[in-house]
């Protein structure tokens, strides 16, 4: 196990670089460039905000603000899985021809997300100062969410990764998916609409505790359920560690399947 | 002086191929019956001990395996049977600006090209110039890698691989690059390294450059090993066979 990590930080340079070219080469060639980080999800929440506020008539209190706690972090969930997907056709070129750890891709893919997501948080930060709620002192707890969150995305994207190469099909599906996993978490409503019978769907998707503690820390202004946060850091640790084994049986046959 | 670098050691290399390939999973629950393959085993019990500070050559007709077995010594694939065991660090040359981003300038691609081959910052801060000189690209340095020419692209791509400072270097068919003033700066640098004790594996057809740089030759015939051992020997057998 130190040998992996002995061997990403010999190659800490390409790791760096390919997480800058990541971000970079997201809005290359686009006249608004950077800016698109903040008018996606802006025209993203007015598009649900219509939707579901106005024609659903939902009457959930700043739903503008309530959406936006909830889809920021989600797409940040499923740009990094979707990415993670095609990653390795993508880059099939250098996997043919040069050796170098191929965990390096998909934690690069992963990383660049989190950035963005980051920046992406300043549309949180605008929303709950600008819409009147404020901030709380609870923002303290952000960063053990997006730790847990981010080692969540990470196994899934080792998983994802690797086993696309073999399968291509599951590029495709993976979009489906996260399409009915969107509803599966509470974003455009909160736990509390979902009737009782399908409660179970929230209670065992891991997502929904993420989700949940962003919105108690930024909409809510509430300390999060710490105990469910830090069982999922613990079961995600087990997920990657078990996600990094699988990726490293199939990432041997890369090189003859792409 | 005998300490084994690399150790290949009973190794085979089988690759599927498919001749009618169902990579969807339509296909594949179609057609399962249908999912022809033919196993084309590639190696066939290649063993090789190569010492540290030994410049070896691997000859053979095409589709003997060498480019298989350098591709096996660099991990880009794995062995069906056997092992591999490197000791040092190991650069490949197997193809040239692998890496390459057309829009980024020649420096940036440097800076990239090298990160690949596991160098940190500081590393090629240090390296950048020798880098640059060595390719005589001064004057195009900041410019975009598109607009260089084939030649020009293949100048920075080898000025990068054989700055990398590595204790095993595979060289795979590219010491034809650029013209002839540059091709000979290329051998140049390659016996200044081997003066300095690296070791270094090539695959070519250029028996004069074999003759010039190699001390041992491998003989790679239908994935076996045919013959190995001092450069003229083998070179006199091989060009004898394949008259």
């Amino acid at each position: 196990m130190t040998g992996v990590f002995k061997n990403l930080y010999n190659y800490r340079e390409l790791l760096k670089t390919s997480v800058k070219k990541e971000v970079r080469s997201k809005y290359k060639n686009s006249f608004l460039g950077v800016l698109w980080s903040f008018l996606n999800p802006l025209l993203q929440i007015l598009v649900y905000a219509i939707i579901f506020s106005l024609i659903l008539n939902n009457k959930q209190e700043h739903y503008a603000i309530f959406l936006c706690c909830g889809l920021i972090p989600w797409t940040f969930f499923s740009t990094s899985i979707n990415k993670a997907a095609f990653t390795f056709v993508e880059n099939g070129n250098i996997i043919k021809k040069v050796y170098f750890p191929r965990e390096i891709i998909p934690i690069s893919v992963v990383t660049a997300e989190t950035i963005n997501f980051l920046i992406s948080t300043i549309i949180i930060l605008g929303f709950v100062i600008f819409g009147g709620i404020g901030i709380s002192k609870y923002i303290v707890f952000y960063p053990i969410i997006l730790i847990a969150q981010y080692l969540i995305i990470l196994s899934i994207s080792f998983i994802v990764s690797s086993v696309c190469i073999y399968l291509r099909d599951l590029q495709h599906f993976i979009g489906v998916l996260l399409q009915l996993l969107f509803y599966a978490v509470p974003i455009v409503y909160s736990q509390e609409d979902l009737p009782m019978q399908y409660q179970w769907i929230l209670k065992y998707n891991p997502l929904t505790y993420i989700i949940n503690a962003y919105r108690d820390i930024f909409y809510y202004q509430t300390s999060i359920e710490i105990v469910p946060i830090l069982i999922l850091i613990l079961a995600s640790i087990i997920l990657l560690i078990i996600a990094y084994m699988v990726f490293n049986r199939l990432q041997k046959g890369f090189a003859e399947q792409l | 002086m005998s300490e084994c670098t690399i150790n290949v050691n009973d190794v085979y290399k089988t690759f599927n191929v498919y001749l009618d390939k169902a990579s969807t999973v339509k296909e594949k629950l179609l057609f399962f019956s249908r999912n022809k393959m033919e196993k084309r085993q590639v190696l066939k019990g290649i063993n090789l001990k190569i010492n540290k500070g030994e410049v070896v050559a691997l000859i053979g007709t095409n589709g003997s395996g060498k480019s298989t077995l350098l591709k096996l010594m660099t991990k880009i694939l794995y062995p069906n049977k056997g092992t591999i065991e490197i000791n040092g660090k190991l650069t490949s040359l197997l193809e040239l600006g692998a890496g390459f981003h057309p829009d980024f300038s020649g420096r940036e691609n440097i800076y990239f090209n090298a990160s690949i081959f596991g160098l940190t910052k500081k590393e090629i801060d240090e390296k950048i110039d020798n880098i640059i000189e060595f390719s005589e690209l001064e004057s195009f340095i900041e410019n975009p890698v598109r607009t260089y020419s084939s030649g020009m692209f293949m100048r920075l791509a080898f000025a990068v691989a054989i700055n990398v400072n590595a204790d095993i270097l595979l060289v795979d068919e590219i010491l034809s690059v650029g013209d002839e003033h540059f091709q000979n700066k290329c051998i140049d640098k390659m016996i200044d390294l081997k003066r300095q004790g690296k070791t270094m594996v090539f695959v070519t057809h250029s028996m004069e450059t074999v003759r010039k740089l190699c001390d041992r030759a491998v003989w790679l015939c239908d994935g076996r090993v045919k013959m190995d051992g001092d450069v003229n020997k083998v070179i006199e057998k091989y060009v004898e066979a394949t008259k």
